[in-house]
């Protein structure tokens, strides 16, 4: 690699966090000129300050939803973690189930499963186990289909070392098979976190009392454009807040890994 | 005195599809116990393929390997194997890794920690026990491959070309150790090589593979008195093995047909 001047190797650390710290802001003040300019309606497109200021008076409900949704999605994501490291497991131990059953997964991603939402308010009612069991659903395939593949994909001299002391197919499988797995398994987990709020979400606009999905809806029924976008920014903290906890506990898994 | 391991008139041939590749042709050889014989030739010559069938990792496609009289099926305890990569777990310290075969082999752990901690010593990564394998260079991650086959005090040794992705100083260093460590345990040893200089200054006999046939066209005593060390290497007969062994090689090689080129 090039050896960089010490003081553009600063502007490159500016960089990383500087420049899209920058656009963001950029974005944001162009977004509130161009809405006051044009005066567009709050209805259609409430400025960045109009939405900062919405959060005042609605805070105390806003919590109150975001802890039902966060809470379901939370549950829903360690649901899924843990169904798809059990599908991906019983998967792999068999080669022929293996072969008859993997096709039809990655077929069975091609689904828009956003369509089957409604079955499942069909199937298990209106409350909380027919959103939990939905967004378990659409977030687990990630994690099964990407451990699947890393339980595959063990390395091959290390198999060869296996086979050379004479470990027993359970061994390999968990001395080697599922160590070399988990790095898999963690990036399938970080798809899982924003799949299991995409769920939690979906379910609460079909059916639910409470949550930021009903909430999302509740808002624009009434017009209240701001809140909507107020309900989203707290959704995406949800979403962040899972995904940052997926991504310490695979920091722990690689200090594991490589001391 | 019956050999330790017997190769008779082994094959192995690949088939893929109607394509049918001979890596191994008819080779037969006998290992002596506490011999060290070098398998020498060029790459592809199907001299690791070889090894691979004496430790039970490939199927002969025809012909014997037995070792203390009786047929090689499959991996057995009895037997150390290194490979050309040190195939350490990452996530496992030097320890670990070297215990790895005897906890899988369900052996009494704590009576391999005293031996574990012996070979550490003795290949020289004292304070590296808890050490995990991407903070040690390419030459201490093989002496801890070393130490994990020796372990369980196997009365053969296979090797793999171990020291083959090393750079040359850190192989002459490794070439001692591993000496060191022969004087030491005595074991019946097959190291397959492709480096000439290698083959001689370690074993007792050198078995010279080539491409095509893929057989064994010579085997050559090393006349050379252990304890060695790399003052041999300069000495005239040193090298007239060495050139004899390199023009056997060469020899062999010029009039292969141009398609053997790709394999």
């Amino acid at each position: 690699m090039k050896r960089l001047h010490p003081a553009i190797a600063r502007c490159e650390g500016l960089s990383t966090f500087g420049l899209p710290i920058g656009l963001g802001v950029f974005i944001l003040v162009a977004w509130q000129v161009i809405v006051r300019r044009a005066a567009v309606p709050q209805v259609i497109l409430p400025a960045p300050t109009d939405i900062l200021l919405s959060f005042d008076g609605i805070l105390g409900v806003l919590a109150h939803h975001a802890w039902a949704s966060g809470s379901e999605s939370f549950v829903a994501f360690i649901l899924a973690a843990i169904l798809g490291a059990t599908v991906a497991i019983l998967l792999s131990m068999s080669k022929l189930v293996y072969e008859a059953i993997y096709p039809h997964m990655v077929l069975f991603q091609l689904i828009p499963k956003i369509a089957l939402a409604p079955l499942f308010t069909f199937w298990l009612g209106i409350a909380a186990p027919s959103r939990l069991t939905y967004a378990t659903f659409i977030s687990f395939f990630p994690v099964a289909l990407a451990m699947m593949t890393g339980l595959a994909r063990a390395d091959a001299n290390a198999l060869r070392l296996c086979r050379a002391v004479g470990a027993n197919h359970w061994q390999t499988f968990f001395a080697v098979q599922i160590p070399y797995s988990l790095p898999y398994f963690f990036s399938g987990l970080k798809i899982a976190a924003t799949m299991a709020v995409i769920g939690i979400v979906v379910g609460e606009f079909i059916s639910a009392k409470e949550g930021l999905g009903y909430y999302i809806l509740y808002a624009g029924s009434r017009g209240e454009t701001a809140h909507i976008f107020a309900a989203m920014i707290v959704l995406c903290a949800i979403g962040l807040l899972l995904y940052g906890v997926t991504v310490m506990a695979e920091r722990i898994m690689q200090a594991w890994w490589r001391g | 005195m019956a050999p330790h391991i017997r190769i008779e008139d082994v094959r192995k041939v690949y088939r893929s599809g109607k394509d049918e590749v001979e890596a191994v042709s008819s080779v037969s050889f006998a290992v002596q116990a506490g011999e060290f014989v070098a398998i020498l030739g060029p790459s592809g010559c199907g001299k690791s393929t070889l090894l691979m069938m004496c430790a039970g990792l490939e199927p002969v496609t025809s012909g014997t390997i037995s070792i203390d009289g009786a047929a090689v099926t499959a991996p057995r305890a009895r037997v150390g194997v290194m490979f050309q990569d040190s195939t350490l777990l990452p996530w496992k310290t030097t320890l670990e890794n070297i215990l790895f075969p005897v906890r899988i082999q369900k052996r009494p752990l704590a009576e391999y920690r005293d031996r574990a901690h012996d070979l550490i010593r003795m290949v020289g990564l004292s304070g590296f026990e808890n050490t995990k394998p991407h903070q040690l260079s390419g030459g201490m991650r093989q002496r801890v491959a070393i130490c994990r086959a020796l372990i369980t005090d196997p009365d053969i040794l296979l090797m793999d070309e171990p020291f083959s992705a090393l750079d040359a100083m850190t192989r002459d260093e490794m070439n001692d150790a591993l000496l060191d460590i022969w004087e030491r345990y005595r074991k019946t040893g097959l190291f397959v090589t492709h480096s000439i200089r290698e083959a001689v200054y370690l074993a007792d006999r050198v078995l010279v593979m080539t491409r095509r046939p893929a057989t064994i066209v010579e085997d050559l005593k090393i006349p050379f008195d252990r304890p060695r060390d790399h003052s041999i290497g300069e000495s005239v007969q040193f090298n007239e093995i060495c050139a004899h062994l390199r023009s056997l090689i060469e020899h062999r090689q010029s009039p292969a047909p141009a398609r053997s080129a790709a394999a």
